[in-house]
């Protein structure tokens, strides 16, 4: 599994996660909150600028930021369009600043960090029962799962080329699901008899 | 196959089960998107919400979806496209995203309560259930987050998204024909979350 983070270490990688988390909650309430342009647009600013310091630790987000750029543009070009260009203006720098802000939460913290913040968070909910390491253990079996998916795909496919010479396409759909859903029972029956429930 | 575990969403195979259709989700995902204006992309991650629906039914449905949410939450790019972290969630189409909750448990709700159990009759209950689920509760939600969200009128928020309601039937027809096959394939199922699955 490839994840946005970046491995190249900026100033934003020493900070620790639960205070990026908090930051990036708080600060994109208030941008909701906010409704005069030019407070929005000194905030806005400011978190462009924050990224821009990232410098080549932002480029695994390349994509995402060209994407909101075209968004935001087209929002506030259809707003101009409907004689409301505020309106728009004021949309497309909510949408610009909040969209950076999740970027660079996922730029600079790593998968665990982010889980143990999470757990942390969770943990007054296992006190109401909620059990927080088995929500951990789904999310591990969800990335295995996505693996098995593609290899299984894999397989079946090889199958159907050396049976017909040809790729197996969408015919392969129906084994696929049937597999993976025996493969979902025949793991809930493992783990069955090591969680002893 | 016979089940020593129960039904109930705190089983080991119901935990394989719901991390089997975030997966799922996940590698719908990988599959590159489509924009239109408004930024909200044509993926075919809403099949994944139809047939966690009526495989899995409301409950377990709703679990696989908010499990694929926090593994978005944390960041990894999951969505299609390979959006992710917590901008998505504030992104114009960020309803229907919360709609995919909601829909996932409406799509398992009807299918549960619809009668008939050939897998003909499964296949058009799981028709309807996509229909309602996946189309009606997901652009219901989808829709109010474009007039909150992207500052859209009532009206344009309602025509916008029309454009992709022809592909979604598809999604229906496929997800139907999907749960024929596994009707067939897997008699034993426990379609929208009936008896142990």
């Amino acid at each position: 599994m490839r994840s946005l983070y970046s491995e190249r270490k900026t100033w934003l990688h020493a900070v620790p996660a639960w205070a990026k988390l908090l930051a990036v909650a708080v600060l994109g309430t208030a941008f909701f909150m906010v409704d005069a342009p030019w407070w929005l647009a000194a905030g806005t600013l400011s978190v462009v600028l924050a990224f821009a310091s990232l410098g080549r630790a932002t480029r695994p987000a390349r994509r995402l930021v060209i994407s909101i750029a075209i968004v935001g543009l087209m929002i506030a070009g259809f707003h101009a369009w409907m004689d409301q260009p505020i309106v728009g203006v004021v949309s497309a720098m909510r949408l610009t600043s909040a969209c950076l802000l999740g970027a660079m939460l996922t730029l600079t913290t790593r998968f665990d960090e982010l889980l143990s913040v999470f757990e942390t968070v969770l943990a007054p909910l296992e006190k109401l029962g909620v059990n927080t390491s088995r929500l951990a253990l789904s999310l591990g079996l969800m990335l295995r799962f996505t693996e098995h998916f593609f290899m299984q795909w894999r397989r079946l496919d090889d199958a159907h080329r050396a049976r017909t010479g040809r790729a197996g396409g969408l015919k392969l759909l129906a084994p696929l699901t049937i597999r993976m859903l025996l493969t979902a029972r025949r793991v809930g029956d493992a783990l069955a008899a090591r969680l002893g429930q | 196959m016979t089940s020593a575990a129960s039904g109930s969403s705190g089983s080991s195979r119901s935990l394989a089960l719901v991390a089997l259709f975030a997966a799922l989700l996940a590698v719908f995902g990988m599959i590159p998107k489509i924009d239109l204006p408004f930024g909200v992309p044509i993926t075919i991650q809403t099949l994944g919400v139809m047939l966690a629906g009526c495989l899995l039914g409301p409950k377990r449905a709703f679990l696989s979806i908010a499990l694929f949410m926090v593994a978005l939450a944390f960041g990894l790019p999951l969505l299609s496209g390979g959006r992710g972290g917590l901008a998505v969630f504030v992104a114009p189409s960020s309803g229907f995203l919360i709609g995919w909750l909601f829909g996932a448990v409406t799509a398992g709700a009807v299918m549960w309560s619809l009668p008939g159990s050939s897998p003909r009759a499964l296949a058009l209950r799981a028709l309807l259930a996509s229909f309602v689920g996946g189309i009606v509760v997901v652009y219901a939600f989808g829709i109010a987050g474009l007039v909150l969200l992207a500052k859209l009128s009532p009206w344009q928020a309602l025509v916008a998204p029309m454009a992709f309601v022809p592909g979604d039937l598809v999604k229906c027809v496929l997800c139907a024909g999907l749960v024929h096959t596994v009707a067939r394939g897997v008699p034993d199922w426990g379609f929208g979350g009936r008896r142990a699955a």
